[in-house]
């Protein structure tokens, strides 16, 4: 049975996206120009990282409140290690991400051998990380960073894409090839949905839980190292205002909470709809301090459409029984 | 029908009750609330020792009166987590009863007590609609407060200009700077009242009750005739009601109602509101909760954060002891709940 | 018979406080199918559980096709050839038919491609196999549950499976999917598979296995015998220990009482149409059906959990609109004993006396919402002491009980609510013979005191020896109803012939 094009998650996003863009685009047409969509595409870059570390926990079923202090940690790592040290950048970059996955390994383990919800752990591991993030920096930035962190962090490469949206493509491209195509994917989806049933056809639960906090872990440090350059700045805040985001893109991109059900290009277009509202609460002069009510607004009626649809697809399936 | 009769000699209370007293001494050795009291007595001793300005008047009154808020905060998550869910937004509701309060008495002019009431009742009002939109949707907390949190930082910050209230009435501050006996802060008179008020609540009244058999087992509790949905939206309403006193105190004690008081979007509440309940032994998972174990709970938390921070550990990584605090915490709490099992103690 | 393909001896299995099996025997042949029967924790699911790997024995051992046999897991079972379809749902809701089938195949190689169109071509020949007509590449939560059960053999056969067990594969069939099934474990038999079949049904157990074996409180009480000359009456001898007892109850008219309880054409958000039902004072109504045929789901309609759509519900005559549990309870008097006890009925982690009080609470509470446990205590403990719930003391949890302690808190609790109106589903679930003849002996009381009560349940010989009237439903509607006579093989001839849709309405006056 083939799906029809508006069953599928990104359909509505994309409409979103689209309706958005062309409103937008007629009312003020500066949203348009090469510098501004050079700016919406830095931050889409950026936050889709954020929204994907999310949004991989989110497939097991589970949540990670520490995507923020994982990311800030790396973030503060990364430039500590180029000033301090003097690390080449590349090297601290991967020194960084290795963090982020043990920081994510460590999550993975404590939730999977425990049997204790992730919620607690990754709220216990929130405060540890964004504690020895603070206790290593006493809440100062780095600020040495070096001109091609910086120049890759804002610069494009083709007018007007800039450098981080290669990172954030091929990372978007690899989790949707992970998630429809490999076993290892599909193991992940299929413990959110019956972990019961996941385990009994041999798949390892442990192993796919932490699997998947390493991943998270991971992504959430790419994200911050991200931020490094874009911020040109080792700033030890970085991660304090992520976990809003993180949730709201996958959950309008139809993620469903419960697990066993996510989407790459609903995350994508979801952080891409924030995005966008972002800047147009800028280009119209609101006040940015809406700018948290919009996500929260958004998130309450992402999750209520998500909702119906699930009711409804219930709906339709006794139906077929009957 | 013999069967039957011999049945009969096995009613209630025939089994077990000779070991029953050593039984209820071990498990009351092995409670929490036993277990806190031991650890912050144990820790009083330390800190004491290892620097003697921690039993200092000043230390102990500033100890009583940060706890008072802590205390608060763990209440006000506790009253959620018994239902079986959370309450994220419990940072940003206190702050916006707060500052609603701060802008009774500044811009209105309102008496003291009117304000507080005011701001209590904001605290009320976004609890109770945290709970109409769970009960509605259906769906889990954890997504509704997380967007609510947002939602309500983000009108308070847009509605204040994030700038403070300062006008407040002196009587009021005066309040949250009294000492009592030298040592003791009325702060932490009202949240000795409150957990008393609690403890009435969820043990001897059918409200309390009520709530109780949500928490543990909605299904169960609504085909038994409990009207689930309202317990739900009433847990989430006291929560609010119970953030917004912890954000007056603070307002009391800090002379001001200032928008940052609980971080970005109040999330510098989270970790004491979950640290209180969690070593008080409260289920995450809901239907039972220990008003005291919270309170002392909350009181060894605060203690630990006043301690690390006069023996100089830095500042900066107290939030990574809490955190690791946490951790060992539920780490514990799982031994000692699977050692209870082992020995069918519960 | 044939060869033996397993073989299970001296199987003994203790959890914590529990002999759960006891020096049990199996032989499973060659292309045969093989019935396991027992009440419930008769230590069925252990047996199972124990020859799919998820248990270790304590003691004995197992042999497979003549040598020894120790499963080091469910995946060490699964390679050795033995399938199980389990009782709960075990698919991945939003996954395909076709990743379903394969997804033992999953953990092998992590990050090997997966090939679908050759993924779904190799479901599609399991499928015509078992004659599922069904897109592979269909999600699953769209099947309806014959086809996940079918979707779950296959699964299980793709496996190369020559022991397929299956747990109750039929509590939620209708007559005619079950009878495809049957075709199709027939089919399988001749190919040599051996099946293991566990079932409540004996009517179907006659007639489709082969060979039984009979477990009674964890011991064989039969062992691997053929199942000639052995009628209904003697397997239920060998599953109870002694002849079934239909206690010697003179079929009785309670119709001419006053109507307590009375549906009139009402259609419900589930999807009932035009039930009419009417439980007079006194009287024992029985409400029949398969799994599915939306019983359960119309007492909680009932109940007040779930909306009316249309017709209209009378208490004592007088039309009511119950809008939810609390003014049943509350205002009407009606009270529902769970079939799912433990997630519907009880609060497990809670004591007796909370339990047993809940629905009183709001009713004894004084000014405030002022509430001792005495005041409960007074108003509960005659209703715990009146069925003799066998519990240390009051304030255990309930979750510590047996089974059939936990039955009598859970039906004390509206005997303390004084309810007008009970409605009782499945009330011997899961609990000993003694208890169950004790809730009989209950049930016929209360009706005696005037207590109106529609009784639920899938157990034949339980609702022609408790109700007076019984209403046979069907797929969420009311086929028809009949005087019980108390005789059962003429009952259950014509419940069965209502079901099917094949004894007209008017049969039933």
């Amino acid at each position: 049975m083939s799906r029809r094009i508006w069953e599928n998650d990104w359909f509505g996003p994309l409409l979103v996206v689209v309706v958005a863009v062309a409103i937008v685009g007629a009312l003020n047409p500066s949203f348009l120009s090469p510098f501004n969509i050079q700016i919406l595409l830095l931050a889409i870059s950026v936050n889709a990282m954020i929204a994907f570390s999310q949004m991989i926990i989110i497939a097991i079923g589970q949540m990670n409140l520490s995507v923020g202090a994982i990311g800030g940690l790396a973030a503060i790592a990364f430039g500590g290690m180029m000033e301090v040290w003097g690390i080449p950048w590349p090297i601290a970059a991967f020194l960084a991400l290795a963090l982020g996955l043990v920081a994510g390994l460590a999550n993975g383990v404590l939730v999977a051998f425990t049997g204790i919800s992730a919620f607690v752990i990754t709220l216990a591991t929130l405060s540890a990380y964004k504690g020895v993030n603070l206790g290593i920096t006493e809440a100062q930035p780095f600020y040495e960073i070096p001109a091609t962190v910086k120049a890759l962090g804002n610069e494009t490469f083709l007018h007007p894409l800039p450098w981080l949206i290669i990172p954030c493509v091929v990372v978007a491209l690899l989790l949707w090839y992970l998630l429809n195509r490999l076993p290892l994917g599909r193991s992940i989806l299929a413990v959110g949905g019956n972990e019961h049933a996941a385990e009994l056809s041999g798949i390892s639960v442990r192993g796919i839980v932490i699997t998947a906090h390493a991943v998270s872990g991971l992504l959430a440090a790419l994200a911050g190292i991200m931020l490094v350059g874009r911020l040109q700045l080792g700033q030890p805040t970085i991660g304090d205002d992520w976990l809003i985001l993180s949730f709201a893109a996958p959950v309008i991109g139809g993620a469903i909470l419960s697990g066993g059900h996510v989407s790459v290009a609903g995350t994508f277009l979801g952080v891409a709809i924030v995005a966008i509202f972002t800047q147009v609460l800028v280009l119209f002069n609101i006040d940015p301090f809406l700018v948290q009510v919009v996500l929260g607004v958004l998130i309450l009626w992402a999750v209520g459409i998500n909702r119906f649809r699930e009711v409804r697809a219930q709906r339709h399936a006794e139906q077929v029984a009957t | 029908m013999t069967d039957i009769r011999q049945e009969r000699s096995g009613a209630i209370g025939h089994v077990e009750q000779r070991q029953s007293s050593r039984l209820t001494l071990l498990r009351l050795l092995l409670s929490n609330e036993f277990g806190l009291l031991v650890l912050i007595v144990l820790f009083a001793l330390i800190f004491s020792t290892v620097s003697p300005a921690f039993l200092s008047k000043f230390s102990l009154y500033a100890l009583g009166r940060t706890a008072a808020v802590n205390i608060m905060i763990g209440f006000s998550m506790m009253v959620v987590i018994l239902t079986g869910g959370l309450n994220l937004s419990v940072g940003a509701i206190g702050v916006s009863a707060a500052m609603f309060g701060g802008l009774l008495m500044e811009a209105f002019g309102l008496p003291w007590p009117l304000a507080i009431a005011g701001g209590l009742a904001m605290g009320a009002a976004l609890g109770a609609l945290n709970g109409v939109i769970i009960v509605r949707s259906g769906l889990h907390s954890f997504i509704i407060t997380l967007a609510t949190m947002s939602i309500f930082f983000g009108v308070m910050i847009f509605l204040t200009r994030a700038e403070s209230y300062r006008d407040i009435s002196p009587v009021f501050t005066g309040f949250g700077r009294m000492k009592l006996f030298a040592i003791v802060s009325p702060l932490l008179i009202v949240s000795v009242l409150v957990a008393v008020l609690l403890s009435v609540l969820f043990r001897y009244t059918a409200l309390g009750r009520e709530m109780l058999a949500t928490g543990a087992n909605e299904r169960a509790a609504e085909l038994s005739g409990i009207r689930v949905n309202r317990m739900i939206t009433y847990c989430h309403m006291l929560s609010g009601i119970l953030a917004g006193v912890a954000g007056v105190m603070l307002v009391s004690r800090t002379g001001a109602a200032i928008p940052s008081m609980a971080g970005q979007l109040g999330q510098d509440w989270l970790l004491p509101a979950f640290l209180g309940p969690v070593l008080g032994g409260t289920l995450l998972t809901g239907g039972r909760v220990s008003v005291l174990g919270t309170f002392l709970g909350s009181f060894l938390v605060t203690m630990l954060t006043t301690g690390l921070l006069l023996m100089q550990v830095g500042a900066f990584w107290v939030q990574t002891y809490l955190g690791l605090l946490l951790l060992l915490a539920v780490l514990l709490d799982l031994f000692r709940r699977s050692y209870l099992t082992r020995r069918k103690l519960i | 018979m044939n060869q033996t393909v397993f073989h299970a001896e001296g199987v003994t299995k203790t959890f914590p406080g529990v002999t759960a099996l006891e020096d049990v025997r199996l032989t499973l042949s060659k292309g045969s199918i093989h019935a396991l029967l027992g009440e419930n924790g008769a230590g069925k699911s252990t047996l199972i559980k124990v020859i799919t790997g998820v248990h270790r024995p304590d003691s004995g051992h197992l042999t497979l096709n003549g040598s020894a046999f120790e499963p080091s897991g469910p995946r060490d079972a699964i390679g050795h050839g033995i399938g199980v379809v389990h009782q709960e749902r075990n698919l991945i809701p939003r996954f395909s038919i076709g990743e379903n089938i394969f997804l033992e195949g999953l953990s092998a190689h992590p990050l090997k491609r997966i090939d679908y169109k050759k993924l779904f071509s190799d479901a599609r020949e399991w499928l015509d196999l078992l004659g599922v007509d069904a897109d592979p590449s269909m999600p699953v939560d769209r099947l309806s549950v014959a086809k996940i059960q079918l979707v779950e053999i296959a699964k299980a056969l793709s496996l190369n499976s020559r022991i397929l067990l299956l747990d109750e594969p039929t509590a939620s069939l209708t007559p005619h999917e079950t009878d495809t099934l049957f075709a199709i474990l027939r089919r399988l038999r001749d190919d040599g598979v051996s099946l293991m079949f566990v079932s409540h049904k004996l009517e179907e157990v006659q007639e489709i296995c082969d060979q039984v074996t009979v477990l009674r409180d964890g011991r064989n009480a039969c062992e691997s015998r053929t199942l000639e000359g052995l009628d209904r009456q003697a397997i239920v001898r060998l599953m109870i220990g002694r002849s079934e007892q239909i206690p010697d109850w003179s079929a009785r008219d309670r119709s001419t009482g006053d109507a307590a309880l009375q549906l009139k054409d009402v259609s419900t958000s589930l999807g009932h149409k035009q039930i009419d039902l009417t439980v007079h004072k006194g009287e024992i109504v029985g409400l029949y059906g398969l799994v599915g045929a939306g019983r359960s789901e119309l007492a909680k309609a009932i109940m007040g959990k779930f909306a009316m759509t249309g017709g209209s519900v009378l208490v004592k005559g007088k039309q009511v609109d119950i809008r939810s549990v609390a003014d049943a309870v509350g205002r009407y008097r009606i009270g529902y004993v769970s079939e799912d006890r433990k997630s519907e009925g009880l609060v497990l982690m809670h004591s007796v006396l909370e339990n047993v009080g809940m629905p009183i609470w709001r009713r004894l509470a004084g000014f405030a919402h002022l509430l001792t446990n005495r005041t409960v205590r007074r108003h509960t403990e005659p209703f715990i002491r009146k069925l003799e719930v066998r519990t240390p003391s009051l304030e255990q949890h309930v979750g510590n009980l047996s089974g059939g302690n936990q039955q009598k808190v859970s039906v004390a609790k509206w005997l303390a609510a004084e309810v007008e109106i009970l409605i009782v589903d499945e009330p011997s679930v899961g609990i000993d013979i003694k208890t169950k003849a004790y809730l009989h002996e209950l049930i016929r009381e209360l009706s005696d005191n005037g207590t109106a009560l529609l009784l639920i349940t899938s157990d034949m010989p339980e609702m022609i020896t408790l109700a007076d009237h019984i209403v046979v439903m069907n797929d969420y509607r009311v086929m028809g109803e009949i005087d019980n006579t108390r005789d059962y093989d003429t009952m259950s001839e014509r419940i069965m012939a209502l079901i099917q849709g094949e004894e007209t309405v008017a049969a039933g006056v």
